[in-house]
């Protein structure tokens, strides 16, 4: 705590309206790779800067440090996204999903965006996160690795393989 | 597949979603700095500062040269001090001020970084390294929102004589001296890692349980704490009769005094579980002519320290902070 208190001697308010420029994007496509392109990911976005807006204060002075806690809050709100409704694709869907290997049933698939977000929504919820966070948020393994409590190699590992199931898929 | 194609499903946000977002959150910063949150800083800063203030000022009062750090001081008890805000904003205004004092001689050996967010009690605990207790009582509608774990953190003050005698004499402390052999002296202090678990109503944060390992600050052999506790009263305060009795009553070893600014409604010294700790409560004038009611409650059990802040009433409060299991 005296780090904290040493930390607001000194320091001067950032530009909020900046941080929030740069970080927005990387919390919304967060919830895209973890949930699809979905109205969801909007919600989902507001949930969680409504949250961290609170208490941003604290982390004015160290904003790499303010980026990392505002995906675990993020996290946190895709975590009680998940155990709040059930998910998104039914086993009948994903069976759909696999099977569109045809040109026609290609052809109804309009972009490789909708490709890979109907992929990720087969793969197992940990690996789907952690995608979410390395895709979407653009966070590295090892920053991965400090806001999950796995460690770097495990997240290199659990990433590759993931990686490897979706190109077997593509 | 390729990297581009992993990325593809990248977008912006739409400029209208994000311009709404923006909007709302200005809003919720207007409404917030009105009402509802509790205002625990004002109880966390001063509570910061005592432990500042045992740490640098604590420093040993005739063996100058003892580098060796023998003695060392956790947190077994709580005492509150009343300290009047008024004496805190002028001590700011004139520099003077604890975190002023020794600002510029603090070494951060250990970041804590930014808090992490967990899904578990028992995930927090292994972050951690104890294990996390949890209220088992949970008022009506209340409902555990988040958790995340700040990681340790550890500093080493250096000790700056010249610009404490210079704060005395701006403030008229004239009866005490500096002790002698004070400069360049250090502490180390050490803070493991805290567990936070803040719980919601309707949405809105409500009450924060935060717990964690006793912090510990490594002193050099010989000191005298209580003289030098004195000064650190005297700066925040306290009458020199006060100061003298205060600080010759207590074990500065395993005490952590916690100044509880004079607006406080109350104070008392409380127990909980059997344990000794230190109930705080507040009501704040809200500018619409309302009232904001706030509490705090510290104590220490078994090398643990914990607090249980929020606006909740005392008694759903005093029964969550007695439910910790």
């Amino acid at each position: 705590m005296p780090g904290r208190l040493a930390r607001w001697i000194s320091a001067a308010d950032p530009d909020w309206d900046a941080v929030y420029a740069d970080q927005l994007p990387r919390v919304y496509n967060f919830f895209r790779y973890r949930f699809g392109a979905t109205a969801d990911a909007e919600d989902l976005t507001a949930r969680t800067f409504e949250k961290a807006w609170r208490a941003r204060h604290r982390y004015r002075r160290d904003l790499a440090a303010f980026s990392t806690w505002l995906l675990s809050i993020a996290r946190n709100v895709a975590a009680d996204h998940v155990r709040a409704r059930r998910p998104f694709v039914s086993l009948e869907q994903a069976s759909d999903v696999r099977a569109a290997g045809t040109p026609e049933e290609q052809a109804v698939r309009n972009s490789d965006g909708e490709r890979l977000a109907a992929l990720l929504q087969q793969l197992p919820d940990r690996e789907r996160e952690l995608l979410a966070m390395k895709y979407g948020a653009g966070m590295t393994n090892r920053t991965i690795a400090i806001a999950t409590g796995l460690s770097e190699s495990n997240v290199g590992t659990i990433v590759h393989r993931a990686v490897q199931t979706l190109r077997a898929r593509w | 597949m390729e990297d581009t194609d992993l990325n593809s499903l990248r977008r912006d946000p739409s400029p209208a979603f994000a311009a709404r977002l923006q909007s709302s959150l200005h809003e919720q910063e207007k409404s917030r700095s009105h009402a509802a949150w509790p205002r625990l800083r004002a109880i966390a800063a001063p509570a910061v500062i005592v432990i500042i203030i045992l740490g640098l000022l604590s420093l040993p009062a005739v063996r100058a040269s003892a580098q060796s750090f023998l003695a060392m001081f956790r947190v077994v008890n709580f005492v509150a001090v009343p300290v009047d805000e008024g004496r805190i904003a002028m001590l700011e205004s004139q520099n003077l001020d604890p975190p002023h004092l020794i600002g510029e001689q603090i070494q951060v050996l250990e970041d804590p970084g930014a808090p992490i967010g967990v899904v578990s009690p028992e995930q927090a605990g292994t972050a951690a390294g104890f294990e996390v207790k949890v209220p088992t009582y949970e008022p009506a509608n209340v409902t555990l929102a988040t958790i995340d774990v700040k990681g340790q953190q550890r500093l080493r003050a250096t000790a700056d004589a010249e610009r404490l005698r210079h704060a005395m004499e701006t403030l008229a402390i004239t009866d005490l001296e500096v002790p002698a052999g004070l400069d360049g002296q250090t502490v180390d202090v050490r803070i493991p890692p805290v567990v936070r678990m803040r719980y919601e109503r309707g949405g809105a944060p409500v009450v924060e349980v935060l717990q964690a390992k006793s912090p510990e600050v490594s002193l050099p052999d010989g000191i005298n704490l209580a003289a030098l506790g004195e000064i650190g009263l005297r700066i925040l305060g306290l009458s020199p009769i006060e100061a003298r009795d205060f600080a010759q009553s207590i074990d500065w070893y395993t005490t952590l005094l916690v100044p509880i600014p004079a607006a406080a409604t109350s104070f008392k010294q409380i127990a909980i579980n059997g344990q000794p700790g230190v109930a705080v409560e507040r009501v704040r004038r809200l500018p619409d002519g309302g009232r904001q009611f706030s509490s705090s409650y510290l104590w220490s059990q078994n090398g643990q320290v914990f607090a249980v802040n929020g606006s909740l009433s005392a008694l759903d409060m005093l029964k969550m902070a007695e439910s910790l299991k």
